[in-house]
C-alpha cells in the first residue's frame, strides 16, 4: 500500500455509515427468507404458530389441566421465549399447573429426515441431469466455438448467424412441438431428454461468449501448436482449455444453476416419480392438502445444500466472472 | 478476428467442419425444427396426436376474438411495468456499494449479495407462496404486527375497494383484486445479484479523475448520479430493460406455480404464455397453443427489432 490517500470514489464531505446502514438494512431484507427456510425447518406447525419468527428455545413445557370428568390431561407443548428465562406462564386459566424443562426434542430433526427421504431421489436425478447435461453442453459450446474462432473457413458467416438468429427467438412458442417431437422420439419420461434438449438450448449462448473469448487468446500459441504437429483436438486440450479456465468456469456454474431451477420442460416430461427432478418434486409437495410448513421448509433448504457446496468452493470465481464476462458482452 | 484462410488451406482443414456438426445438429433438431413445426401446425385443428386436420387461419381469427389472450396481454404490459420499477433498486445498490470508500467492504456486500443465490428459485418461489399464505404466512403477519392492516381497512372503508377487511386475513392470491398487488409485492425488496454485479461491473470503469473534478466543482450525490453514473452504466441498463421486457413477455413459470393453471381467482394472473401452456397441456389444443405462441413470437420479434434498431441509431 502506498502512503498516498486512499482513492475512493465517494464524496470527500459526505460520511460513509449511512450508506453501510441502507446496504446492510437491504442485504437483511434479502437474507430473511433464508432464515426463515432454516428456522421453521425445526418446527412443527403448532410451534410455528405459537412463534412464528424467533427460532424455538431449547425448552419444552407440561401443562396439565382438569378435564371435565376429573381426570387430569398433561399437554406438552414448546416455551416461549420469555418463558425461557423466566419461569413457565400458564397459557389459559384451565390450566392447574406447568412445568418447563430442558428439552432438545423441541427442534425438528425429524423433519428434516422427512426432507431428505422425500427429496433424495429428487436430488439425485437433478445431479445427474445438470452434471450430465453442463459437460456435454460445455464440451460441445468449446468445439463449437474453437470452429468458429479459430478459421474463418468458408459456410462459417453463414453458421454463425443460424446460430445467432437462436439468441433472438423465443423459446416460448417452441414447448408445444418439442413435447410432441420428443414423444415421437420416445424421450418422453426419460431423464435424457431433459439432458438433451438443455444441451441444445444452452449451445448458442455459450459458443457466442467462447467464441469471443478463444478469439482474444494470443495467436502464437496456435501457431507453436501447430507447427509441432498438434492436431485441432490437441490444440484444444492444450491450448484452449488450460488458457480460458476461468471463463469456462463461470460458464459452466450459470449452465448449473440453469439446470439445477429448471422446471418447466420436467413438469411436461415427467410422468414417473422416480424419474422427478427437483423442480417437479417440490410442487408436488407443495400441492399436499395439509401443508407441514417445517418438513415442506427442511426439504427446501436440503434442496440447497448442492448450491451452497457449490457456493463455497466457487464463489470468488463467480463474483469475478460475472464481473468480468459483463464488461466484456 | 477469426484467421482468414485460403481456399487450399480451407480444403485441407476440412476436419475442421466435424468440430461443429454436433452442436448444428442439436440446434437444428430441438430449436429450429420445433420452430418450424410450431409455425406449420399453428394451421391445423391438432390435439397432440397423430390426427390433424387443415383448418387454414380459423386458430389465428379465433385468436383475435379471444377475449382471455387479449386480456393476458394486458396483464403481460401491467407486469413489465411493475419489472421496470423494480429495477430501480438493483441499480441504486450498486452505486451506493460503489460509493463504499474501503474496498474490502465493497467486496463483502458483493459476496452478501450473491449468497441468496443459493436458493434455487423455485423454492424462492414456494417461500414467497408461504409469505403470501393467508393464515399462517409472514407478510400477514408483519401487516398485523406493525398496525399497517388497520390502515389498510380503513383505506379501503374510505375509497371502497372491496379487498381488506379487519375481520378476515387478507387473501393475497386468492382475491381477484390481490392477485396483481401480490405479484407487485412478489421479490421484494428487488435486487437481482447479477443485475448489481453487471452495474457494478459497469460502474468499476468510471476514472477516478471524473470524481476528482466533480468533486472539485461541488457537485452532489444526487448529480453524480444523473451525470457521472447513470450514463456510464446506460449500455447495462438498457441490456438488462431488453431481457427483462422480453423475460417477462414470454414467462408463465411464476404465474404457473404461484397462481396455478387457470393464472389465479378471476384469472387475473392469465399471461399470454400462461395462456398457450393451459391450451396446449390442460385442454389438449395443442394447434390454437401454436397459433398463440405464434402471436407471442410475433410480439417478441417486433421488440427486438425496435430494440436493435435504437441501439444501432444510437451508437
Amino acid at each position: 500500500m502506498s502512503t498516498a490517500p486512499k482513492d475512493f470514489v465517494g464524496s470527500h464531505k459526505q460520511k460513509d455509515w449511512p450508506k453501510h446502514l441502507i446496504i446492510c438494512a437491504f442485504i437483511l431484507i434479502e437474507l430473511f427468507p433464508l432464515y426463515m427456510m432454516f428456522q421453521v425447518s425445526f418446527k412443527d406447525n403448532a410451534s410455528f404458530l405459537r412463534n412464528p419468527w424467533l427460532p424455538t428455545p431449547p425448552f419444552s413445557v407440561v401443562e396439565t389441566r382438569q378435564a371435565a370428568d376429573g381426570t387430569e390431561i398433561a399437554k406438552t407443548r414448546v416455551a416461549d421465549w420469555s418463558e425461557a428465562f423466566g419461569s413457565a406462564r400458564p397459557s389459559d386459566p384451565s390450566v392447574k399447573s406447568v412445568e418447563k424443562s430442558f428439552d432438545l426434542s423441541v427442534y425438528k430433526v425429524k423433519n428434516w429426515n422427512f426432507g431428505l427421504k422425500l427429496i433424495g431421489p429428487y436430488i439425485a436425478n437433478t445431479v445427474f441431469v445438470a452434471v450430465t447435461g453442463t459437460f456435454f453442453t460445455l464440451t460441445l459450446a468449446i468445439l463449437g466455438a474453437y470452429f468458429f474462432a479459430r478459421y474463418k473457413m468458408p459456410l462459417s458467416g453463414v453458421l454463425w448467424s443460424a446460430f445467432l438468429v437462436l439468441m433472438l427467438m423465443p423459446g416460448v412458442a417452441n414447448i408445444v412441438p418439442l413435447f410432441s417431437l420428443l414423444k415421437e422420439l420416445n424421450l418422453l419420461n426419460t431423464l435424457w431428454a431433459l439432458i438433451i434438449v438443455g444441451v441444445a438450448g444452452g449451445q448458442v449462448f455459450n459458443i457466442f461468449v467462447l467464441r469471443n473469448f478463444i478469439e482474444d487468446l494470443p495467436k502464437d500459441l496456435f501457431e507453436a501448436a501447430e507447427m509441432d504437429g498438434a492436431s485441432h483436438l490437441a490444440q484444444i486440450r492444450n491450448v484452449v482449455i488450460p488458457m480460458s479456465g476461468s471463463i469456462i468456469g463461470t460458464l459452466a456454474i450459470l449452465a448449473f444453476l440453469g439446470k439445477w431451477n429448471d422446471f418447466l420442460l420436467s413438469l411436461i416430461i415427467l410422468r414417473d416419480k422416480e424419474l422427478f427432478t427437483l423442480g417437479v418434486g417440490l410442487i408436488y409437495l407443495d400441492g399436499e392438502y395439509v401443508k407441514q410448513w417445517g418438513q415442506m421448509m427442511a426439504a427446501y433448504f436440503i434442496a440447497s445444500i448442492p448450491l451452497i457446496v457449490i457456493f463455497l468452493f466457487c464463489m470468488r470465481l463467480f463474483v469475478r466472472g460475472l464481473s468480468a464476462g459483463a464488461v466484456k458482452g | 478476428m477469426a484467421f482468414p484462410i485460403s481456399r487450399q488451406k480451407a480444403l485441407r482443414e476440412w476436419k475442421l467442419y466435424f468440430l461443429i456438426v454436433p452442436s448444428l445438429l442439436l440446434v437444428c433438431t430441438f430449436s429450429y425444427f420445433p420452430a418450424a413445426s410450431a409455425i406449420y401446425h399453428s394451421f391445423f385443428d391438432w390435439a397432440g396426436g397423430e390426427t390433424k386436420q387443415l383448418i387454414g387461419l380459423d386458430n389465428f381469427k379465433r385468436a383475435f376474438g379471444d377475449d382471455v389472450l387479449w386480456g393476458s396481454f394486458k396483464t403481460v404490459s401491467i407486469l413489465i411495468v411493475f419489472n421496470l420499477f423494480k429495477m430501480i433498486p438493483s441499480i441504486m445498490m450498486a452505486v451506493m456499494i460503489h460509493r463504499v470508500k474501503s474496498d474490502r467492504w465493497q467486496y463483502f456486500y458483493r459476496v452478501m449479495l450473491v449468497v441468496p443465490m443459493i436458493v434455487p428459485s423455485l423454492v424462492t418461489l414456494f417461500i414467497w407462496k408461504f409469505f403470501f399464505d393467508p393464515n399462517m404466512g409472514v407478510l400477514n403477519n408483519i401487516l398485523d404486527f406493525t398496525g399497517i392492516k388497520t390502515l389498510l381497512v380503513s383505506l379501503d372503508q374510505v375509497f371502497g375497494w372491496g379487498l381488506f377487511f379487519a375481520d378476515a386475513p387478507i387473501g393475497w392470491l386468492s382475491q381477484p383484486g390481490l392477485i396483481l398487488p401480490s405479484l407487485f409485492i412478489w421479490g421484494f425488496p428487488w435486487i437481482g445479484a447479477v443485475g448489481v454485479l453487471i452495474y457494478l461491473a459497469g460502474l468499476q470503469s468510471i476514472g477516478q479523475e471524473i470524481y476528482e473534478a466533480a468533486e472539485l466543482d461541488g457537485v452532489g450525490p444526487f448529480k453524480k448520479f444523473i451525470y457521472i453514473e447513470l450514463p456510464l452504466i446506460l449500455t447495462q441498463v438498457r441490456l438488462s430493460l431488453v431481457l427483462l421486457v422480453i423475460g417477462t413477455l414470454q414467462g408463465y413459470g411464476l404465474q404457473l406455480l404461484l397462481l396455478g393453471e387457470a393464472g389465479g381467482a378471476g384469472g387475473k394472473g392469465m399471461v399470454p404464455g400462461l395462456w398457450m401452456y393451459n391450451k396446449a397441456f390442460v385442454a389438449g389444443e395443442f394447434g390454437y397453443a401454436c397459433a398463440v405462441g405464434m402471436i407471442l413470437f410475433v410480439f417478441i420479434l417486433m421488440l427486438t427489432y425496435l430494440n436493435n434498431k435504437s441501439v444501432r441509431v444510437e451508437k
